[in-house]
Formats: structure tokens, C-alpha cells, sequence
């Protein structure tokens, strides 16, 4: 199967070097950075490395950055699509597994998740995770353990939905459309690193916003998605 | 109603009315947006000659002076307007996005065309 590895990134020059590395060491998959009209060198850093690379005109955000990845991937034909920070936080030796489940037809979405097998630390970030995933549970009846993780596999049907749907996310609440859509989301184990350079998309009164947002989406928008006509 | 309110609402309306008309003629707003500042500016003219019909409406329907009923009209209507804005705000949004996705996408084909 055709797998695009779709890598967003904003301001990114001290990371994306190792991150693209560790892919092409890692995995033999076709990537894609999408570069969202980064301030820093980010671009410069990924034309002197020759490395593959979308480069958004304006900056517009990360969900853009996921979209344009799918549509490229839809584009050219590819039967899954990762998306990948190009933060350093995500480690390319775990895509395989991802990869794996799709392949062998056990899902249409696999998450890469932390919790599967070990335990939620107690921290007021897992709090926020764990409401979330008390909503996707309410809405579809389905656990998740990991919702917030940024490392997510998505095959043909699930990138098509993406391109024809311009509201979807690479967020938690897009889980649940997929769900109710008719398509399975399975969980794998895997491990993150903590990032090295640069700051996170998440600050407190932005956590709090995204929260908000998360939360509202997953129980009265997402949850009223109709399935698929035709879908199992 | 009080006479200077009333006075007040007509030279208010007509003045939004004469700006409207400038600024189409200049072709700074569209027609279609504009029609809604247009009406709303002669509701307030009508409002304020006839303030005995709203009076009577303000007092059927319970306000404590017909000045609140014009200032709730006002209001509702103002909202209305920032809510259609919104909707077409969210449009352009859209808009802008997909041509930003467009000419990223076109830029790496030619990008790669170049290189075979």
C-alpha cells in the first residue's frame, strides 16, 4: 500500500531536520513537510536538505496544514495517510505498527497511543484528556484511550472524507464523525518524547479554549453525524 | 416618545441613508449589502413619525416606555446583522483557504514537473 507520512510545520527549523531523518531511517515511506508559512528558516532548512516539501503561502493554522497534506494524498493516490509533528515529539520506528493494523483490515483509523498498555499519569493535561474521552464515549460508545495524541493513521476512505468535508480537524472531534461514520479507530501502543525545541501549540487559556471547543464539537456537532449511505 | 428623540431618530436615519447612497455610488458596498442599512434606516424614519403606533405596540406588549421597545428593535436588528456578517466572514475564510491550498499544490507540481 501507497502510505504518505503528511509532517506539519510552524517554526520548526531546530526540529524538522531530525524529524525527517528519523523517518527516512525508520520507515520507508513517502513523506510530505508541509511548511505553514513558517517565520523562521524552516523552509530554507528543508530546501538545503532537499527534502520533500509543500510550502502553504499564508500561515493558516494546523488544521489547513493536515488538509492539504490529505488533499495532496488524495491527489496522488495514496491508500493511508499519517499525520506526524514535526515537532520531534513522534518516533518514526512506531508508523510500521500503524500501518500494519490498516493493512490488515483490523481498522480504518489507528491512533498511536501512550495508554494502551500503561496507565494515565494524574496530571490537570490528562484531566482535560480524559473529559474528552468521557464525551467520545457518551457520543459513540467507543474508549479511546489516548484522544489528544497527534500521531493518527488514516486510510483511503477516511482521507476522502477529509478532502470532501472541509470542517474536519486533525482533532479528537474528528474521531468521532469517522465513528459514526461507520469506521473503526483502533488503538496502538506507543512511545513520545518530550519535545526539544520551540513551545506547543497548547498554553493554558488556549488549553482551556481548545477544551471548550473539543468538547462542544463532540456533543452537538459530531455527535448528529448521519453514517454513510451504503457504508457497513 | 419624546419630540427630541423622534427628531433625533429622523436626522439619524436620513444621514445613514445619504451615506449608504455615497458609498455605493463610489462602489465601496454592494448593493445587495446595502439594502438592509437602507431598510433599517427607513424603519427608524417611519418609527419616528408614526410613535403613536408604536407606542401603542411597546404598551400591548408590556414594555414601561415605547423608548425601550425602539432601542430592543434597534438591538435585535444590529445582531441580526453581526450574525449574517459572521456567516459571511466564515465564507471568505473558506474561500481563502482553498486558494491558499491551490496555489501551494500547483506551485510543488510545477516544482516537480520541472525536475522530471
Amino acid at each position: 500500500m501507497k502510505v504518505l507520512i503528511i509532517i506539519p510545520a510552524y517554526n520548526e527549523a531546530l526540529n524538522i531536520e531530525k524529524t525527517v531523518k528519523d523517518i527516512k531511517t525508520n520507515t520507508n515511506y513517502d513523506y510530505i513537510v508541509i511548511n505553514d508559512c513558517s517565520k523562521d528558516n524552516t523552509k530554507q532548512v528543508c530546501e538545503r536538505n532537499n527534502f520533500h516539501m509543500l510550502s502553504l503561502p499564508i500561515n493558516y493554522g494546523l488544521t489547513s496544514a493536515i488538509q492539504v497534506g490529505m488533499k495532496y494524498a488524495y491527489q496522488n493516490n495514496y491508500d493511508i495517510a499519517i499525520q506526524f509533528d514535526g515537532d520531534g515529539q513522534h518516533q518514526a520506528k512506531y508508523l510500521k505498527d500503524l500501518v500494519n493494523e490498516i493493512e490488515s483490515g483490523n481498522c480504518e483509523i489507528a491512533i498511536g497511543s501512550r495508554f494502551v498498555e500503561r496507565r494515565k499519569p494524574h496530571s490537570l493535561r490528562m484531566l482535560g484528556s480524559n473529559l474528552i474521552s468521557l464525551c467520545i464515549k457518551l457520543t459513540t460508545g467507543k474508549k479511546i484511550k489516548d484522544t489528544t495524541s497527534g500521531m493518527r493513521a488514516y486510510n483511503g476512505q477516511a482521507i476522502e472524507e477529509f478532502v470532501k468535508n472541509p470542517s474536519l480537524t486533525p482533532e479528537p472531534d474528528t474521531i468521532v464523525y469517522m465513528i459514526k461514520r461507520g469506521m473503526n479507530v483502533k488503538e496502538v501502543q506507543v512511545e513520545m518524547s518530550d519535545r526539544e525545541f520551540g513551545e506547543s501549540y497548547l498554553k493554558p487559556i488556549k488549553a482551556m479554549e481548545y477544551m471548550f471547543n473539543m468538547i462542544f464539537s463532540i456533543l452537538f456537532i459530531r455527535s448528529t453525524t448521519k453514517k454513510k449511505k451504503g457504508g457497513k | 416618545m419624546s419630540i427630541t428623540l423622534r427628531i433625533l431618530l429622523i436626522i439619524a436615519s436620513i444621514f445613514s441613508f445619504i451615506l449608504c447612497l455615497k458609498r455605493i455610488k463610489q462602489s465601496k458596498l454592494k448593493i445587495t449589502n446595502s439594502v438592509v442599512w437602507m431598510l433599517g434606516s427607513v424603519a427608524l424614519v417611519l418609527m419616528a413619525i408614526f410613535s403613536n403606533a408604536v407606542e401603542w405596540v411597546a404598551l400591548k406588549l408590556g414594555f414601561v416606555a415605547p423608548v425601550n421597545f425602539v432601542f430592543l428593535v434597534m438591538i435585535a436588528f444590529l445582531l441580526m446583522q453581526t450574525f449574517i456578517d459572521n456567516i459571511r466572514i466564515s465564507a471568505l475564510n473558506e474561500k481563502v483557504k482553498e486558494l491558499n491550498h491551490y496555489i501551494a499544490l500547483k506551485e510543488l507540481q510545477a516544482k516537480n514537473d520541472i525536475e522530471k
